[in-house]
């Protein structure tokens, strides 16, 4: 019950080059990064692009064990992905295995396959390992900032997201304690069928269904005590400026997507 | 009646995020005995780890270092076993889920393969000790006010008549009085049921009235461990360490003062009549 060890969209304190890039333009080049890693379609491609990742990792000194917590829950998507191309693809045989064959022209595909996803999922967790969450809705909600004159509440899209990426690690303290104290009641969460096992997670998901209705009800009033009224005319206190650093982020990752796609454009 | 549980911790220590830039020693090598039937307090200031060493003694939490035994039984991953301890944290009433106080109070004897009678009998005497008469037990949990919440919580604690109680600053958040009768409860129940009952506290005169055994914790080291009594009168170490000592202590210390004459600290009535009496005989 090791709530506590989860990593999701974890930011690791640093003073990198990669950590004092503008979140905007980490954000805008992730999602390029991602894009293109989609439209690199041969080994060569997709190899230029994973060493630029890995540069951005030791640029961040990013510890490995933690890439691996990043990583973790992708692992087996990746080799599912693996395993069925390599032999439900078709192709040139290479051996038999049972009633299964392994096939040339799989095995190549879903290597591709599994370290295109691997890839996808490092990139975001860089570019969430160096940008605080804060940074990065306030990145995102001056992106989207222009779409506001098109009635599209952006402002408001960024505060749901500040808001549910701060209770993350709120609640999962709490789930670990009720988890705990039901535990301790002879609670059971880890046997049983489908449907038992549902039903056992009442006595845990009803108190934390609780806990953040609580917690939102309160955050509502704190907010509202402090004048809250919507994001119009409202300014920030930190000011995102671009600066020598954003233009020299911008070439590297220019030159690395670009290259990747034309590497890569078989 | 039922024997109370033996706690021990061996060397045990306890890192959150071991091995992450993010890590943080909550408890070092923490040698324990606790003996059965024994009153403990828990004292320390904010994040010394009080609520750390009583996860640990509870067997809910691994230790990331040492061990811990209950009854000489080294505690394994999964936990001790099921109805030999109850465990309250800090909000007990953030547990509660059920449609009626009862059912809620059932839960965790309804768990342990008790027949019917019995489930209900450890209900009536759980809700009568936490103070909830009869006509509590077909009401809806969330009506309740936050006190009354809270009793239930602990009465579904309780229910499970364990071995050993571990109890996070169970009178936060409760009225004065609330808070008396609580502890004045909980040694009523230890002295009854013969459970070993330990309990962080940040309150020295709750402390005072509850343990037997005082535990003092400073940034995860244990700094004190002795009778109650003596660690709670000594003023100086209580400061040290960021705590009040219990208000008692502070008047005898005032009144020594005001009467140029040495005074024992005292923690009961009947030490305070006594140690009057002899400033008086001094006169």
């Amino acid at each position: 019950m090791q709530t506590g060890n989860m990593v999701i969209g974890l930011f690791i304190p640093g003073d990198s080059l990669l950590h004092r890039v503008d979140p905007r333009s980490k954000i805008v080049f992730s999602f390029a990064f991602a894009v293109a890693l989609f439209l690199v379609s041969s080994f060569g491609g997709l190899a230029l692009m994973a060493a630029g990742l890995a540069a951005g990792l030791a640029v961040a000194r990013i510890p490995p064990s933690w890439l691996y917590r990043g990583l973790k829950p992708v692992l087996l998507l990746a080799l599912v992905t693996f395993l069925f191309q390599a032999f439900l693809r078709g192709g040139a045989p290479i051996t038999s295995l049972g009633p299964l064959t392994l096939y040339r022209e799989g095995v190549r595909e879903g290597a591709f396959l599994a370290l295109r996803l691997v890839l996808l999922v490092l990139s975001s967790t860089l570019l969430t390992f160096t940008t605080p969450p804060v940074m990065l809705t306030d990145g995102l909600s001056r992106l989207m900032a222009p779409l506001q004159r098109l009635r599209f509440p952006a402002y408001e899209l960024a505060l749901m997201m500040t808001i549910a990426l701060r209770y993350i690690p709120t609640l999962l303290q709490e789930l670990d304690r009720i988890l705990k104290a039901q535990l301790a009641r002879g609670a059971d969460i880890r046997r049983g069928g489908l449907v038992k096992r549902a039903r056992n997670l009442v006595p845990v998901l009803l108190p934390l269904f609780v806990i953040s209705f609580r917690h939102a009800d309160e955050l509502a009033l704190a907010m509202e005590s402090r004048c809250y009224r919507g994001g119009r005319g409202r300014t920030a206190r930190r000011q995102l400026r671009l600066g020598w650093l954003d233009a020299a982020f911008a070439f590297i990752m220019v030159l690395l997507i670009g290259g990747g796609i034309w590497v890569g454009r078989l | 009646m039922c024997l109370g549980l033996r706690l021990e911790l061996d060397e045990a220590g306890l890192v959150y995020q071991p091995g992450l830039p993010f890590s943080a020693t909550a408890l070092e090598h923490v040698f324990l005995q606790v003996e059965p039937g024994e009153r403990v307090g828990i004292a320390g200031p904010v994040g010394s780890g009080k609520s750390s060493l009583l996860e640990l003694l509870a067997g809910i939490t691994p230790p990331t270092s040492g061990q811990v035994l209950h009854d000489g039984q080294p505690v394994g991953r999964a936990g001790p076993k099921p109805g030999t301890i109850g465990l309250s944290f800090q909000a007990p009433e953030n547990c509660l889920f059920e449609n009626t106080v009862a059912a809620d109070v059932a839960f965790g004897p309804g768990r342990l393969g008790l027949d019917k009678e019995e489930v209900a009998r450890r209900v009536r005497s759980a809700l009568e000790a936490t103070g909830l008469d009869e006509s509590f037990e077909q009401r809806h949990p969330f009506s309740l006010s936050g006190g009354e919440q809270r009793r239930v919580g602990l009465a579904g604690v309780l229910a499970l008549e364990p071995r050993a109680l571990f109890l996070d600053e169970p009178t936060a958040y409760l009225d004065p009085a609330a808070r008396l009768d609580l502890i004045d409860r909980l040694v009523e129940l230890n002295e009854e049921s013969g459970a070993t009952v330990v309990m962080v506290g940040h309150d020295m005169d709750e402390l005072s009235r509850f343990a037997q055994r005082l535990l003092i914790l400073d940034a995860g080291r244990m700094v004190a461990d002795g009778p109650a009594p003596g660690l709670l009168a000594d003023a100086g170490l209580l400061r040290d360490h960021g705590l009040e000592p219990p208000g008692t202590v502070t008047l005898a210390g005032l009144i020594s003062r005001a009467a140029s004459l040495p005074v024992e600290p005292f923690l009961t009535e009947e030490q305070a009549v006594e140690a009057l009496a002899r400033i008086m005989e001094g006169r």
